[in-house]
């Protein structure tokens, strides 16, 4: 390798490096503001890149649809007859489930519970992965124009998928529960001991902050508490897999199996308003089966 | 022309990085085109395109990751810039040279984007360079590296880079 600048002007290059130094200083300086009118722009040019993002994302769930299609007819018979069987034990389960929720409307009428409204939720459609590997996060195909603000908590019928994080107009980012940067309240439904529910390295979650004197146990679920962020509480997070209880520490820890597949999920709703306020959000979409006032 | 051809690039870049690679994943981890791309236009256009285009790259990007903004305009628009400037300076680059190249880029922005994390001690630091720096830095050498060789094959780089 040898040097050949000589015939290359140093305006150009000069003016580059300038361009950049100035770049840097705004940046630390006036962080807010640059970013703030950075983010100003975010609408419009997501309303752009939305239009091939959705484009590729249709063929590539089209090409994956066809895949899947073929993959399962592999094997299919023997699915078939397992489902035959769950579907027999269901039907007894789901018998012995209406008894019990008949049940719990008569107690419920009968201590008068005051009716909560259940959160106003807007459906959308995972049309990505975050652009680098440093997060776990994924892309909705809706945003701000759909009333998808930051922090609005993001599930599936299963349970806790993650949190909104940023949105542009037509778009917006969801971290997922298992990212180690995402920290969600949660309860242990059993115990009813409290604790954050952080990600992991591996693509699991951990719930820390348990007290040392909790009886917890593996199997245990772990649902959201409701006390901060845009869940409301009782979503279920996951399952407890193993308990990390160290000598002299001030808290116990637990390994939790999300309960929600998160590299699978494909649709998602966005919790636009938490209990008792989904009356004041505009255009959501209610959880079906609300109970009717 | 040139910036329609510019504004194309990064108007596919978004969804082949997040909709695309997610499939050609290696244990999760896919190579950023991004960044490839930022070194690539500063070595064949210069540094000042390098740069503008890595900032765009940077800020589109960002809009699709749970990243910090200024962190990708920074690595994106920095990395355009020096590719231009090594590109100026460095006559003969070979597949191999711009593969080790894009290999140091990728672990110092790698670095710089874990630095940013919070609440994070050495032993999950070193986990995260293991499993997330050092490979993603790997693919995306051979990956640039694989990408020159084949327009090497096909047109005169060394008159690309002078035009």
């Amino acid at each position: 390798m040898w040097m050949v600048n000589s015939r290359f002007s140093s305006g150009a290059r000069r003016l580059a490096f300038a361009c950049f130094a100035l770049l840097v200083a705004a940046l630390f300086l006036l962080p807010g503001q640059i970013q703030g009118l950075l983010q100003y722009l975010d609408g419009p040019v997501g309303h752009i890149v939305r239009v091939p993002l959705e484009a590729v994302a249709s063929i590539d769930a089209g090409i994956a649809d066809r895949w899947q299609q073929y993959m399962a007819l592999q094997g299919v018979r023997e699915e078939n007859q397992q489902l035959r069987k769950d579907m027999e034990s269901l039907r007894g389960q789901n018998s012995q489930l209406r008894e019990s929720a008949a049940a719990t409307e008569r107690l419920t009428a009968l201590l008068q519970f005051k009716e909560q409204a259940l959160p106003a939720m807007v459906a959308a459609q995972v049309i990505g992965r975050d652009a680098t590997n440093r997060y776990r996060a994924i892309i909705l195909n809706k945003g701000e124009s759909d009333g998808i603000k930051p922090d609005m908590g993001v599930i599936t019928p299963a349970g806790v998928v993650g949190r909104v994080v940023k949105t542009t107009g037509a778009t917006s980012v969801v971290l997922l529960v298992t990212d180690p940067n995402n920290a969600i309240a949660g309860l242990i439904q059993r115990t009813r001991d409290e604790g954050i529910v952080e990600g992991t390295q591996q693509g699991l979650a951990q719930l820390k902050y348990i007290p040392l004197l909790s009886t917890l146990r593996d199997g245990d679920r772990v649902v959201t508490s409701g006390l901060v962020g845009g869940f409301p509480r009782g979503l279920a997070l996951g399952t407890i897999t193993h308990i990390d209880k160290q000598e002299g520490a001030l808290f116990q820890s637990a390994e939790l199996m999300p309960e929600v597949d998160v590299g699978r999920v494909e649709e998602v709703l966005v919790i636009q308003a938490s209990y008792g306020q989904s009356t004041k959000a505009m255009g959501g979409m209610e959880l079906p089966g609300k109970p009717s006032p | 022309m040139k910036f329609f051809f510019y504004l194309t690039l990064v108007l596919l870049l978004v969804p082949l990085q997040t909709t695309v690679l997610p499939h050609v994943s290696v244990w999760n981890i896919k190579p950023d085109l991004g960044l490839v791309t930022a070194v690539f236009i500063g070595l064949f256009a210069g540094e000042m395109e390098g740069l503008l285009l890595g900032l765009a790259i940077g800020w589109a990007l960002s809009l699709f990751s749970a990243g910090e903004l200024w962190l990708s305009l920074l690595t994106y628009g920095g990395v355009g810039l020096l590719a231009g400037f090594l590109g100026r300076q460095v006559s003969q680059v070979t597949s191999i040279s711009l593969g080790v190249g894009l290999l140091l880029v990728s672990v110092a922005s790698g670095l710089l984007a874990m630095a940013n994390f919070k609440n994070i001690d050495m032993s999950h630091m070193w986990g995260i360079v293991e499993s997330i720096v050092l490979p993603q830095a790997c693919f995306d050498g051979a990956v640039g590296a694989g990408l020159y060789w084949l327009l090497s094959q096909r047109f005169d780089v060394t008159r690309l880079r002078a035009e």
